[in-house]
């Protein structure tokens, strides 16, 4: 996967190209927009990173012009500002999604790979999905590990399904909250973590080996191995 | 929005001022008339006087001259009948022209010599001798039997004796009744004619001002780019959109530099962040379970410093009305719903019950992000300060044309040390933990959208907070503000 980032404050690059190169990327990094466009003018990206306030030209600019010569990838865009702008509004209707700093590394991975799955053929979709000795039935809303039945109320299912699907990989309080109520709030209480450990109860209960794992200051993860 | 469906005419300006201009108008009219009919009356009184002075004369005249002999009477008598039907201001009624003239001859003594007229002469006499009629000119005589006062001349002869002509009053008040209910009706109308005339001008001329009115309340917290319509004729009432419209130029252009000192200054402190949080969360990922614990607890204070930035930054925005907002119509209680699915297990955690009342849909049109932030924050207060045991109610309703929301405890209410300023930056209690910008958060979300906030401690004890918000206008009324607008 090749990726394109554009980001202009030097520390933000250097750790966000140390993730990215983590995580399986090969990663081109552009401080400006005049170099964007030549990166992306003698290279093929599948996805690229654009932040708003670039020295020579705004983010948005730099898009609707990549977009006009033909550049066809998934962005997402960084933003520092304080409102989303309604054309950063107009673009995430177009496909692009939208991160505003400060991010979780794991949040900004999850949207990338949203945004490549989104650009990819649509998967037939699916009706159960299984980790481990983990089955859920998507279309009956049940669950159940290593056989026996799971008693979940329906948020329940909609959170495990969420983790289900993110198998394997760091989903954030905020990830949370938005896939699984819709909301893009911070609580300063602990009201998800309150969720996961009665999920947790019941998926993980029973001497059974733990499959959700929590990642202090960072999320959670279902296991898939 | 109300003020043009609501509002009966009669509560409206444009309804008083019509009312006291037609006042002054029927006043004016009024006094003119009075004058116009005392001219008239006195004309009329005037000529019948001259007409009766010069009969009498006449008469006077002719009875003198005419031999005193057997046709004397029926002489005198046919030259006074003649005399009568030149009588001036005659009714059209022919009958009454007997009635209206009577003639008098009396002798040396004052007996009745002659009478030519309708009813009783010897009763006419009487009431003239009453009268003690002197010699100049017509006097007003009341005779017993007659509803209209005579007009009565005389004149004495050669013999001694006199002539008496009178003349009753009372074609000449037939023509002066004639002229009145006449004005009257032309008054009646002009007075109305005018009422109508200038209500519908001044209420023309108004609805340019509640035109700008409208448009004005509509450009609020977050609407900043519309301006007040202005007329195409260059009057005190187009000055005046276009004074409104120069200051709401300074107004967007106020709002517009405070957007960008907070942009400004949420970027220069967010990317240092993101750069920080950043490595920190580089620096976990290489397990080094000697420092895990002081980078979590690094990153979480983090996240807190960037709650509490995005918070204060909100705030201020919302201290200066400049909050800016993305409506759109959301179903409290369904949010209400979801929010509490959310905290509920927390709640519970904590042995607090937590209870809504709230039976249908209610739509608002607001900011869902802001909203969901602002609920998200009272009911954080509620799990933060509520001792274990208590519950809290919810309680969702529409009424006069608002959203209601009210959180109700039966904890130990707030602080008496803080309760007089709860709504400020940065107040809290000595017990709480937070940053102190929740309700201050509440109360600038809630105002921005044309809210209202109040909270306080109940008399049976816990804490009340209630907001009011503006409903969202039903679909009839949404179609008849565009057309207005």
């Amino acid at each position: 996967m090749r990726l394109l980032m554009v980001e202009d404050e030097h520390d933000i690059q250097a750790f966000l190209l140390r993730a990215l190169s983590d995580a399986g990327y090969g990663v081109d990094v552009a401080p400006d927009g005049k170099t964007a466009e030549t990166l992306a003018a003698n290279n093929k990206y599948d996805i690229l990173i654009v932040d708003l306030g670039l020295p020579d030209q705004d983010g948005i600019t730099l898009i609707t012009h990549l977009r006009q010569t033909g550049v066809n990838a998934p962005v997402l865009i960084l933003s520092a500002r304080r409102s989303v702008d309604d054309r950063v509004r107009g673009l995430e209707q177009g496909g692009d999604d939208y991160l505003t700093k400060p991010f979780a590394l794991a949040e900004l991975l999850a949207r990338l790979r949203n945004l490549l799955k989104r650009n990819a053929p649509p998967a037939s979709e699916l009706t159960r999905v299984r980790v481990q000795d983990l089955e859920l039935d998507l279309l009956r809303r049940e669950a159940s590990r290593s056989g026996q039945p799971l008693q979940l109320t329906p948020q329940e299912f909609v959170l495990l399904e969420y983790l289900c699907r993110n198998a394997g990989r760091v989903v954030t309080r905020s990830m949370i909250l938005h896939k699984v109520w819709g909301m893009r709030i911070q609580p300063d209480t602990n009201v998800v973590d309150v969720h996961i450990y009665r999920l947790r109860g019941k998926v993980d209960g029973n001497g059974q080996t733990p499959l959700i794992r929590t990642l202090r200051g960072v999320g959670y993860v279902l296991q898939d191995r | 929005m109300s003020s043009r469906t609501g509002k009966p005419p009669v509560r409206s300006a444009a309804w008083r001022i019509s009312l006291w201009a037609t006042l002054a108008f029927m006043c004016g009219t009024i006094i003119v008339f009075i004058f116009l009919d005392r001219f008239v009356a006195n004309d009329i009184q005037r000529r019948s006087d001259a007409w009766l002075s010069g009969e009498v004369e006449v008469l006077g005249d002719v009875a003198e001259r005419t031999p005193n002999d057997a046709l004397y009477n029926r002489v005198v008598g046919e030259v006074a009948e003649l005399a009568s039907r030149e009588v001036p201001n005659k009714g059209a009624t022919p009958e009454s022209e007997n009635d209206s003239v009577f003639f008098i001859q009396t002798d040396k003594q004052g007996a009745l010599k002659l009478w030519v007229g309708t009813g009783d002469g010897p009763a006419h006499l009487e009431a003239i001798k009453a009268h003690a009629l002197a010699g100049s000119g017509p006097v007003s005589i009341r005779v017993r039997g007659f509803g209209t006062p005579f007009r009565v001349a005389s004149d004495s002869m050669g013999d001694g004796g006199r002539v008496y002509l009178g003349l009753s009053e009372r074609d000449q008040r037939r023509v002066l009744l004639n002229m009145r209910v006449r004005f009257f009706a032309l008054w009646l109308s002009l007075v109305l004619l005018g009422f109508a005339i200038v209500f519908f001008t001044s209420r023309r001329t108004l609805s340019h001002v509640r035109n700008i009115t409208d448009a004005a309340s509509h450009i609020g917290e977050s609407d900043l780019k519309t301006r007040v319509p202005i007329s195409s004729r260059n009057d005190e009432i187009s000055q005046l959109g276009y004074t409104l419209n120069r200051m709401l130029d300074r107004i967007e252009n106020s709002v517009h530099q405070l957007h960008t000192i907070t942009d400004s200054l949420a970027h220069d402190l967010r990317s240092p962040l993101t750069a920080i949080r950043g490595k920190l969360e580089t620096s976990l990922a290489l397990r080094d379970p000697d420092h895990a614990e002081s980078i979590v607890s690094a990153i979480e204070e983090l996240d807190r410093l960037t709650d509490f930035l995005n918070k204060s930054l909100d705030v201020a925005e919302a201290k200066a009305d400049a909050l800016r907002l993305n409506p759109s119509t959301i179903d409290l209680d369904a949010l209400l719903r979801s929010i509490i699915d959310l905290y509920e297990p927390s709640m519970n955690e904590r042995g607090i019950r937590i209870r809504l009342h709230s039976a249908t849909p209610v739509y608002i049109v607001a900011d869902e992000g802001l909203i969901h932030r602002m609920v998200a924050n009272l009911f954080d207060n509620e799990l933060k300060h509520l001792p274990s045991g208590c519950s809290v109610d919810i309680y969702l309703q529409e009424r006069d044309g608002e959203a209601r929301l009210t959180l109700s405890d039966n904890g130990p209410g707030f602080d008496p040390e803080v309760r007089e300023q709860l709504f400020t930056k940065a107040v809290k209690g000595r017990r709480s933990n937070g940053h102190g910008l929740g309700l201050a958060f509440v109360d600038a979300v809630v105002r921005a959208h044309a809210g209202k906030v109040n909270a306080d401690n109940m008399d049976a004890g816990g804490a009340s907070i209630t907001l009011s918000l503006p409903l969202a206008a039903s679909e009839s009324q949404r179609m008849h503000t565009t057309h207005a607008g």
